[in-house]
């Protein structure tokens, strides 16, 4: 058994045959055949090597005839490298002794060669791998043949282990069979843990080089709750593991009658519950699970990924098909939250040693506003459609919003010119996630609709915390009280002004936090859609006094660990399940 | 003809190392003489008749390699196989075998 320790990006645990994916595609997993067959597997690797021979033969002719006889002699090395008499007796052996199939037995003689160029410094000579992989990938087409396609086809469940997986990789999975991702390297925003937020499935990222200890096939546990990945598992963690997913799904069967019960505490105080969602088929997962609308919509997907800048078309649909799905009840939509380098056609920032810091989100927006315009007149035009709101990420100043409020009615006399329809009264809020937002917030809500605590960032500037370094992770806690001193005023501005502010981070989602918030006064949670069910069964359990008596006590503590295990003994009080 | 036996030292001073064209050039000139020839760095060794296996090596630019060479034109192959360290190829070797 092996342990690894990630970042939990995705919550949820799960048990599951590894597929590990590399910059080859799918890594061939370990297959057996069986004993009587060895002699025919063995014939099909030789006719293999023979038809990858005359296919490099042909090859080397062609070149050859083209540009002289020095051109292909490249052609004449691989050639003979796939010959290499040592190489067929190390891969026969496989074959014969351990019954490894063909292609796996191939992929993992060849992968043996390739590391000892890979392990080296020099670039060059690092790069002499690519010939053995060349080799390799031509015998795997003639081992395969037509299956080759069908290794992307996913017929079983599956946990894609990866060195990182990029936009394109983790479109082609088929969605039905995807249960988990770990990835060695990304932090808690990078592409996997979006994609893996979105789908529900666990994720843990950054857990650094492992992929040479997995073949692909075996039995791997990801554990998204704790940023934990088992590699062959002993009896003991598997059943305890199995056990886990019992009870959750138990839990959630008893979960489920709560759909259609509001969100109400036992003194009826009550509480709404929106979803986050980052693509639209996600509006599904929060009408599953009885959201009161969606609390965020994130629109970066928009732009990670594309080749070109994203259409107002492409926007319009993607909003349109939200805000029709969700009727009458409100959706956020937050305008792009990213830094330059993720933004297709955006010049790239001279300066950008530290890009939390530097040009991104509203900043970006500001400053290239061809961009910014084109999402907010799509975010307009389906204004008509339903109750979208509009908001801002990242903003750190009042001048800043009234910018962006200038942009917008800029964007929305040009629709009147034009004839087209919007909704002139939208509201505008902006998301609370820089001390300095939290600091001001009696100053904002004299000019936004609504705020929305954006935890996760307010979080790490609060703290002066990155989350994706492993070394000073254990620093970034929700709990901690600078953190929750920030949170406190926000909702405090907010209730003087009598706005709607709403917390949409990852601590909103957490049951652990609940009672807490309550008591601070939040009565709009935005959480990730899966954790609706949980945090409205809390809800449901507590009244508002013993939450204020909650938030009270906590806020005279002075370290987050006292407070996380103070709540831990208050919600046990009302729930037989402590959540983590 | 007599046998003999031969054990040279060169230096590498191709600015690439031993590459998959000067492994390929080996084989040749070592397919074409009469003589074992196996190369050694360090305490590793390996048949000269292999590309991959020459490869495998891993001999970067400045180190060392020993060629043993056992046979009646064992001296004659380790001439031929001198410059081939320090990235001089003749093409007619190369291109000989399928001329």
């Amino acid at each position: 058994m092996q342990k690894l320790q990630g970042i939990a990006v995705s919550p949820g645990a799960v048990i599951g045959e590894a597929l590990v994916m590399d910059t080859e595609g799918f890594r061939i997993p370990r297959r057996f055949v069986a004993r009587d067959a060895v002699v025919d597997e063995l014939e099909r690797f030789d006719r293999a090597v023979g038809a990858a021979a005359v296919e490099i033969d042909h090859h080397r002719e062609a070149v050859s005839a083209e540009l002289g006889d020095k051109y292909a002699a490249i052609f004449e090395a691989h050639l003979q490298m796939l010959q290499d008499s040592r190489l067929r007796g190390e891969v026969e052996d496989l074959i014969r002794e351990r019954h490894y199939s063909p292609e796996y037995a191939v992929s993992h003689v060849m992968r043996r060669y390739a590391q000892v160029f890979q392990r080296l410094e020099s670039s060059s000579l690092a790069e002499r791998a690519n010939d053995i992989f060349d080799i390799e990938k031509r015998l795997l087409r003639h081992l395969l043949g037509r299956r080759r396609e069908g290794i992307a086809h996913l017929t079983s469940p599956v946990l894609v282990l990866a060195h990182n997986l990029t936009p394109s990789e983790t479109s082609n999975l088929d969605r039905r069979y995807v249960r988990g991702f770990v990835t060695e390297v990304g932090g808690p925003g990078s592409h996997t843990a979006i994609v893996a937020e979105a789908l529900e499935i666990p994720a843990v990222v950054g857990t650094g080089p492992f992929l040479t200890d997995v073949s692909g096939g075996e039995t791997v546990i990801i554990d998204g709750d704790q940023g934990l990945v088992i590699l062959q598992p002993d009896e003991e963690t598997l059943a305890r593991y199995r056990h886990e997913a019992e009870e959750k799904r138990i839990l959630a069967t008893k979960l489920e009658p709560l759909r259609d019960l509001p969100a109400e505490t036992r003194d009826g105080v009550r509480v709404e519950l929106l979803g986050n969602i980052e693509f639209p088929y996600e509006v599904d997962h929060c009408i599953d699970r009885g959201a009161n609308g969606v609390g965020l919509y994130r629109t970066e997907f928009l732009y990670l990924g594309a080749d070109g800048e994203p259409t107002e078309e492409i926007h319009y649909q993607a909003y349109s098909r939200v805000v029709q799905a969700m009727g009458g009840q409100p959706v956020v939509i937050r305008t792009f939250d990213l830094g330059a380098d993720k933004m297709p056609n955006v010049p790239r920032p001279e300066d950008n040693k530290n890009p939390c810091l530097g040009l991104r989100s509203i900043r970006l927006a500001l400053r290239n506003l061809p961009v910014f315009r084109t999402q907010l007149r799509a975010i307009l035009r389906a204004s008509v459609l339903g109750n979208v709101h509009i908001m801002f990420p990242l903003v750190s100043t009042l001048l800043e919003f009234r910018q962006a409020k200038m942009v917008l009615a800029d964007v929305m006399e040009d629709l009147q010119e034009h004839n087209l329809p919007f909704n002139r009264d939208v509201p505008v809020g902006i998301m609370v996630e820089t001390p300095a937002a939290a600091m001001m917030a009696d100053r904002f809500v004299e000019e936004v609709d609504f705020l929305s605590i954006g935890t996760n960032d307010l979080i790490q500037y609060t703290l002066a915390v990155d989350r994706g370094n492993r070394d000073v992770v254990g620093l970034y806690n929700p709990v901690d009280p600078a953190v929750l001193k920030l949170v406190a005023m926000t909702i405090e501005a907010a209730d003087r002004k009598g706005i709607p502010v709403s917390m949409c981070g990852q601590m909103s989602g957490s049951p652990l936090y609940t009672m807490l918030l309550l008591g601070m006064g939040l009565r709009k949670f935005s959480v990730t859609p899966s954790a609706i069910p949980e945090v409205k069964n809390i809800c449901r359990h507590v009244a508002l006094p013993e939450c204020k008596a909650v938030a009270e006590r906590t806020m005279t503590m002075e370290n987050a660990r006292d407070v996380k295990n103070y709540l831990k003994e208050e919600v046990k009080k009302y729930m037989e399940e402590v959540p983590e | 003809m007599s046998e003999t036996s031969i054990r040279r030292t060169v230096v590498v001073t191709d600015p690439q190392g031993v590459h998959i064209r000067t492994a390929l050039a080996i084989t040749k000139v070592v397919g074409r003489g009469k003589s074992e020839v196996k190369l050694v760095k360090q305490d590793r060794r390996t048949m000269a008749t292999e590309v991959l296996q020459i490869l495998s090596l891993v001999v970067e630019p400045g180190e060392r390699v020993e060629i043993e060479a056992i046979g009646p034109d064992a001296a004659e192959v380790a001439d031929a196989l001198e410059p081939l360290f320090a990235g001089k190829f003749d093409s007619a070797i190369e291109s000989g075998e399928h001329a």
